[in-house]
């Protein structure tokens, strides 16, 4: 048995693919509300080149995946704009075109399995879009990353050297955040909000205020909830609403969904209480209409 | 200096290696959603936990008892908690069976009390799947 396990143990290595290469492959991967945006490739080095575009294999002109050996792939779970332009969801070769050290074109091939060195035609079936290079402190090793994220989007940044690439990513939203004035006329108004504890007792008794502002349908609670704020309310069913969580800045940065659910009643077409539901569907606040 | 690879952890790492290459790489991509499954015909709910399993959890014996009444709604259901959908689990019926997450998943929890709750107020199962889209989808 220890002989075979020694044996194993050998082997071991050579199951996981163990091999030292000068660009190790890495991933990037990050899910935006339910679309998966993830990159594979090699990741070159800069290995004390101090000048690596507009020389060798990156002369100005030339058609280059940034990454090494079999090309750099993007695949998108879901259609996303990248920089405004729709990339439908599947998995792509990425290619830059280096025009100069400032004006690159971003070429995504549907043919996703190529080596570096197989730079593909223009076709029809390409999406080809100008990026913009920027300066930026030396990375050592080629990086794709998001470091910027937003609730319908990010950035798609690749770093190498000095040159900074960034995308602006966007991805279907799954929830519209808006309400058309006509809908929210409904809501609005002031009702006394009663949260409950588990036992269905009145534990604290506020006023909820809810407004229509800049389009949006907007909760507020009085005395102030030191958490919420001011949320506001996105409609997922009829008359049912998950609260929207604002920054410092005011954005949206997080849909409370499942967490809370506002299941108004109407009564004569108009709401007239509210019942907030956790994500265990256990009742969390009864809120009735202040006439 | 002893070594840290042990056997056991040999063969974990063996475990892990065989698992990643025979995963479908659907799984992967399991965050898109995916339609509700189709109620098993003749499905029960005779393997749903019972009060003499759920000893150290009575306050989810009614849940249980409910899920347990309406297997055809339930088996109709997809679970959203984000578990990655293990190839043992159907529908949201699973979550109640053997050692399904609703035992501690709050997410798994709020679906069944929904779909409970709703069939109680006469809603069929595919006015249930649209509410549990709309809150947990």
């Amino acid at each position: 048995m220890k002989k075979l396990f020694s044996v194993l143990a050998c082997a071991l290595p050579l199951t996981l693919g163990a091999q030292i290469r000068a660009s190790e492959i890495g991933t990037m991967s990050q899910i935006v509300d339910g679309t998966k945006i993830t990159m594979e490739y090699s990741r070159p080095r800069a290995r004390g080149r101090d000048t690596l575009f507009g020389k060798s294999d990156r002369t100005w002109g030339t058609t280059w995946t940034p990454g090494a050996n079999y090309a750099t792939t993007l695949q998108v779970s879901r259609d996303v704009k990248l920089d405004g332009h729709l990339i439908p969801k599947r998995k792509y070769s990425v290619w830059f075109v280096l025009k100069n050290a400032t004006e690159w074109t971003m070429v995504l091939d549907t043919n996703s399995h190529l080596f570096h060195e197989e730079r593909p035609d223009s076709s029809a079936q390409q999406v080809r879009f100008p990026v913009r290079v920027a300066s930026a402190p030396f990375t050592e090793v080629l990086t794709w990353s998001m470091p910027e994220l937003r609730i319908s989007g990010g950035d798609l940044v690749f770093q190498w050297e000095r040159a900074r690439v960034a995308m602006s990513v966007e991805v279907e939203p799954s929830l519209v955040m808006t309400l058309p004035a006509a809908d929210a006329a409904a809501y609005l108004g002031s009702y006394t909000y009663s949260e409950v504890d588990s036992k269905g007792k009145v534990t604290q008794v506020k006023k909820f205020i809810v407004t229509h502002e800049g389009g949006y349908l907007r909760g507020q609670w009085d005395p102030n909830d030191s958490y919420f704020q001011k949320v506001a309310l996105v409609r997922i069913a009829p008359d049912w609403f998950a609260p929207a969580v604002y920054d410092k800045n005011g954005v949206i940065y997080e849909v409370l969904r499942p967490d809370m659910t506002f299941e108004f009643t109407r009564k004569n077409g108009k709401a007239e209480s509210i019942l907030v539901r956790y994500d265990n569907d256990e009742i969390g606040a009864k809120a009735r209409r202040i006439p | 200096m002893r070594s840290h690879f042990t056997r056991r952890r040999f063969l974990a790492a063996c475990s892990a290696v065989i698992t990643a290459s025979v995963l479908p790489k659907s799984v992967a991509w399991a965050d898109v959603r995916t339609p509700h499954p189709k109620p098993r015909p003749g499905i029960t709910g005779a393997h749903v936990l019972t009060k003499g399993d759920l000893k150290d959890k009575p306050e989810l014996v009614a849940l249980y008892d409910g899920v347990r009444l309406i297997p055809q709604i339930v088996d109709g259901i997809r679970c959203n908690c984000g578990c990655g959908n293990p190839p043992d689990l159907y529908s949201l019926l699973s979550c109640y069976e053997k050692s399904g997450m609703a035992r501690e998943c709050v997410v798994c929890q709020g679906q069944g009390k929904l779909a409970v709750r709703l069939h109680k107020e006469g809603k069929i199962l595919e006015q249930i799947r649209v509410a549990i889209d709309a809150k947990f989808g």
